[in-house]
């Protein structure tokens, strides 16, 4: 159970406390889809969206799209390219940093470096 | 630590707080007019690129690599606008060419508040400028270094640095958990705080300051936390280098953005202009900064026009932004429709 409507319904909600724009017909509106399929979403009558419209719908209401993908069960497509480009590496790889904590995890992102100025 | 996704900087601090994170991109917008009238917010026109420097460490002079940090195109009499994201509170410091764009002092790795010489985020939405006045600020103009017209030649007399500075502070955990229970405390919002509120050859590229161009109505806000709230010993920078678009290509092998409208062209259109209200309270120009001359002013002495179409225009159509308390949230769209 990831409570992918419950999130994306707190989230509206949160911004139309101080934004009326942020009704759900509105919302629906400008991410392309119909008010009683939002309304079926945000009560979990049905699951989740297309990963594009999850997308359109965490840019619309200011969340992380990786994170609201993840709430919905599912993985954006580009990270799924990098997976299929190169497999076994990348399976490796993420089961090796299962357990591994985020600090250490951080550790391998890039970084912009800071230099002498 | 700073990591550079979709054309956005993130300073993040996890030995902070999980949360502590704080995301910066550069916006592409006009020129508003440099005729000392005093203009609205004009529109966010999409992203900067932003790439990392070490990535063109074979196309670029030691002197660049040295710095660090990003590379951003901007094209000569471009202008920008610094838009900040997320919802754990940062002071955040902006310098070009080393010199502070809130007070005009030289560059300083600490905070200070007398004058306060640094940015609350959230509450600050945006910076487009320089503040000049309390409520005022002249936007900030790339124009080539070494023909006086940025603010670091006008104050220091060189053209050493250029660029764009950026340092910042998270703050201190235990006053973030502080506000958030305070804040569940007087709203009954829990987070309220975390609402997100508002990147063979060698060339040696023309190095691009930024210059004070039109006057345009912005606060910058008084820091309401205190010095104290500030944690210090976790700040990071970033130097944001600026290549003359016209170079982009050369140096990175893409292609710059295309130019902007002029500000003529686009309230032609009937496109909006933007004001944003908050309950925040302004801080006051230093005299330092309210000494500096604008681009058009500098052009006019020296019987130059660096600023092509700075034709005035009259603004109609503007469109209110706003906070409000608890969450700062709203609609803070401020682009293009």
């Amino acid at each position: 159970m990831t409570h992918f409507g419950a999130a994306l319904r707190s989230a509206r909600e949160r911004l139309r406390q101080d934004d009326r724009r942020y009704s759900l017909r509105q919302v629906a509106k400008r991410t392309g889809i119909a008010p009683a399929y939002l309304s079926k979403i945000e009560r979990e009558e049905v699951g989740p969206p297309s990963e594009a419209t999850i997308v359109r719908l965490a840019h619309e209401l200011r969340q992380d799209p990786d994170v609201l993908l993840a709430l919905g069960g599912k993985v954006r497509g580009d990270l799924q390219e990098i997976i299929r480009r190169r497999p076994k590496l990348f399976a490796k790889l993420l089961r090796h940093l299962r357990e591994v904590p985020d600090h250490a995890v951080l550790h391998i992102v890039r970084e912009v470096r800071d230099g002498d100025y | 630590m700073i990591t550079l996704d979709a054309n956005e900087l993130t300073f993040g601090f996890p030995e902070v707080h999980e949360r502590a994170t704080c995301s910066i991109s550069f916006q592409r917008t006009l020129r508003i007019p440099d005729d000392d009238r005093s203009y609205p917010l004009p529109p966010g026109l999409g992203d900067f690129p932003l790439r990392h420097i070490d990535d063109y460490e074979d196309r670029l002079p030691d002197e660049w690599l040295r710095r660090g940090g990003v590379l951003l195109p901007m094209y000569q009499a471009e202008a920008l606008w610094i838009c900040f994201d997320g919802g754990y509170p940062f002071a955040l410091k902006i310098a070009t060419g080393k010199i502070c764009a809130v007070t005009g002092d030289s560059w300083a790795e600490s905070l200070n508040r007398d004058p306060q010489d640094y940015l609350v985020v959230p509450g600050q939405p945006w910076l487009d400028g320089y503040c000049v006045g309390k409520g005022e600020v002249r936007q900030f103009v790339a124009m080539p270094l070494g023909e006086g017209y940025s603010v670091e030649e006008q104050l220091t007399g060189a053209a050493e640095h250029g660029g764009l500075q950026i340092m910042a502070c998270p703050m201190k955990r235990e006053r973030y958990e502080q506000l958030l229970a305070q804040q569940h405390r007087t709203y009954g919002v829990r987070d309220s705080v975390e609402t997100p509120f508002y990147p063979g050859v060698c060339y040696s590229p023309a190095p691009m300051g930024l210059a004070p161009g039109g006057r345009m109505k912005q606060e910058i806000y008084d820091d309401e936390y205190g010095l104290d709230a500030w944690d210090q010993r976790h700040a990071s920078r970033c130097f944001i280098s600026i290549v003359n678009s016209r170079q982009w290509q050369a140096v990175t092998g893409e292609h710059p953005p295309t130019q902007p409208p002029t500000a003529a062209q686009y309230t032609d259109a009937g496109l909006p202009w933007f004001d944003f209200y908050s309950e925040l309270e302004a801080v006051e120009a230093t005299e330092t900064l309210k000494g500096v001359s604008s681009v058009a002013a500098i052009g006019d002495q020296k019987g130059d026009s660096p600023l092509p179409e700075n034709d005035s225009v009259e603004v109609d159509n503007i469109v209110e932004l706003g906070a409000k308390r608890p969450s700062r949230a709203g609609s803070q769209v401020r682009e293009m429709p």
